[in-house]
């Protein structure tokens, strides 16, 4: 007996290939896979360099500007997209925090970088009672829900 | 406490396969033609700290740790690359974890960036940020925008993400897709939905329907909006709506609402630190904040940022937070000097404290120092039984670039604090950056 491919299974593949290719042969230059020059160490102003909108995340440069808000907010950002996050930083750049089974506290690495916005400064072990018991979900972005095993060693 | 029958993989399946493909594609592409821009990056840890126990007796921990990161593009003279990251611990000493080593490969993957239309793909293991997804998985995912706005996005694979609990093991599947539109410079706005095979809330694979939202109103208005909807448990897991203001180049604005839903949000069985009394699956926290960046004169920015946060249990009650900090950036932006205080008022006594912080580094030619202060003063005593309601940590940092490659640098840190009547612990730190070509990656 052979079953039949369902419409709306056949109907999406062909959508997205017509999408990818209506992609492929467009005319508009991506964003390109490295920023071409060093970057300076501490938080960019692509503003210095660059006007109107970014060919990759198809927004103001200004938008992108690494301001306080910006930093507070960026995962907004790069759920629409990471290439041109991956242009000026390394691609493992965000699995500095966004980490699964991390045991070196963001800090501690980067302790010569006290500009940074490095979490859990101080003796954390105390202070994460109260931030985990006000905010959690702030712990989610980072440590997703499942697996920090740094969790077990006391929530057994 | 009920158990899942199947969770997330932990990948260890499919990662020898994966990781042999990766390593030898751009093996085979090389032979065709060198990559023209590789890079390594190379952070080397070493720890020293000790650890009294009861009984007089004292742990030593010197944990080694390599974090490596390795990038090929241009591969074959085509728009390929290939990213790996991963890292690894081996004790010189006592055990500082389960056992005397650890490690993992965080990504490894090849991409294929198209020159036009900022059509990507990749296969492997990768981080995945997409509408309502923000995984990391062993497989693949294809992007692509056309000329007209409309995009879409599509992903699958095995979850690395994996339930710390005992006996939780098995395979799994998950994948999803976006759907979007974009007018570049002006508003974006996607769709998204993500499925996770296994046996999730109320038994449930877990399921995500998700919306995003920027746009421009004005030259210096924004508004964005990001939302998920978990289908398991039929409830809005998270939401986020933010306005934005940037009347110049210098000011910067935002304000928003941001609701989630414990139960939509954690996942409480797999992991335990989401199990009552630690946390009520019932609760629900809805948070307003406001944050302000003003770079008021060149080299000098304020800070300041609010939220206000409000539980429907009384336990653990609401909470206002503030901070206001100072920024000075010099040495042609080779420094920051800063100082930051913050405070949480709380309903309940045992959430409140203020912070005090102040940093500064200096960076003459070669050599880069830094330095660190943080003070955190709880109104309650934080660990029943201790009276002790402050901690105190400084950190002073000192490194020097060795070569145009390499950069050593060593931190000591002293933390007095309710867990530590007095500690002292030392990091060395070896730095390799090195590269085929100049640019970009910070």
């Amino acid at each position: 007996m052979t079953r039949r491919m369902p419409f709306p299974a056949v109907f999406g593949a062909a959508l997205i290939a017509l999408l990818f290719g209506c992609s492929a042969v467009s005319q508009s230059p991506s964003v390109p896979p490295k920023h071409p020059e060093n970057l300076p160490q501490g938080r960019v102003d692509c503003l210095e360099c660059h006007e109107n909108v970014s060919t990759g995340a198809l927004k103001p440069y200004g938008t992108i500007r690494h301001s306080r808000v910006f930093i507070e907010s960026h995962g907004t950002y790069a759920r629409q997209g990471q290439n041109l996050c991956a242009s000026c930083h390394a691609p493992a750049f965000c699995q500095t925090c966004h980490a699964r089974r991390e045991e070196l506290k963001p800090n501690t690495k980067m302790g010569d970088r006290p500009d940074r916005m490095a979490p859990h400064r101080g003796d954390y072990l105390v202070a994460h009672r109260i931030d985990g018991r006000l905010d959690p979900g702030s712990c989610f972005r980072c440590h997703g829900n499942k697996n920090d095993g740094r969790c077990k060693q006391c929530h057994k | 406490m009920r158990r899942p029958t199947t969770v997330v993989s932990s990948g260890k399946g499919v990662l020898p396969a994966f990781v042999a493909i990766s390593l030898l594609l751009p093996l085979l592409l090389a032979g065709t033609a060198l990559a023209s821009d590789l890079s390594v990056s190379s952070n080397t840890y070493l720890r020293y700290y000790e650890r009294d126990l009861a009984g007089g007796e004292k742990n030593t921990f010197a944990p080694l740790y390599e974090y490596l990161s390795a990038d090929a593009a241009n591969l074959g003279g085509m728009p390929v690359a290939f990213h790996f990251y991963g890292w690894g611990r081996v004790d010189l000493s006592d055990p500082s974890g389960s056992g005397k080593t650890s490690g993992e490969i965080g990504s490894a993957y090849m991409e294929y960036l198209h020159p036009q239309g900022n059509a990507q793909a990749k296969l492997g293991r990768f981080f995945l940020t997409e509408g309502a997804a923000m995984e990391t998985i062993d497989g693949a995912f294809a992007k692509a925008t056309t000329p007209l706005g409309l995009g879409v996005s599509v992903y699958g694979g095995t979850p690395v993400e994996y339930s710390i609990l005992d006996g939780t093991s098995g395979g799994s599947a998950l994948y999803g897709a976006r759907v979007f539109f974009v007018q570049a410079g002006y508003a974006e706005i996607g769709a998204s939905y993500l499925r996770e095979n296994g046996t999730f809330q109320e038994g449930q694979d877990r399921e995500l329907f998700g919306g995003d939202l920027w746009l421009r109103v004005s030259p210096a208005v924004e508004l964005t909006a990001q939302a998920a909807y978990n289908r398991s448990v039929r409830e809005m897991a998270s939401q986020r709506y933010a306005v934005r203001i940037r009347p110049g180049a210098t000011f910067d604005i935002s304000a928003g609402y941001e609701s989630y839903t414990y139960k939509g949000l954690f996942q409480s069985t797999l992991n335990p630190a989401f199990v009552f009394p630690a946390l009520d699956n019932n609760d629900k926290v809805r948070t307003i904040f406001g944050i302000v960046d003003w770079a008021f004169v060149p080299g000098w920015t304020l800070e300041v940022a609010g939220k206000n946060i409000r539980h429907d249990q009384s336990d653990p009650g609401d909470a206002n937070r503030g901070e206001v900090g100072l920024r000075y950036t010099y040495n042609d932006k080779k420094d920051v000097a800063g100082i930051v205080a913050a405070f949480v008022a709380a309903d309940r006594d045992e959430n409140e404290y203020r912070e005090y912080r102040g940093f500064a580094t200096y960076s003459p030619s070669k050599i880069r120092l830094a330095l660190d202060a943080l003070t955190q003063r709880y109104k309650k005593e934080p660990i029943p039984g201790i009276g002790e309601k402050n901690t105190y940590q400084v950190v002073a940092s000192a490194g020097y670039q060795v070569l145009a490659a390499l950069k050593l640098s060593g931190d000591l840190t002293y933390t007095q604090s309710p867990n530590f009547s007095e500690d002292y612990a030392g990091l060395l730190r070896a730095t390799v950056e090195l590269g085929t070509t100049a640019g970009g990656t910070k």
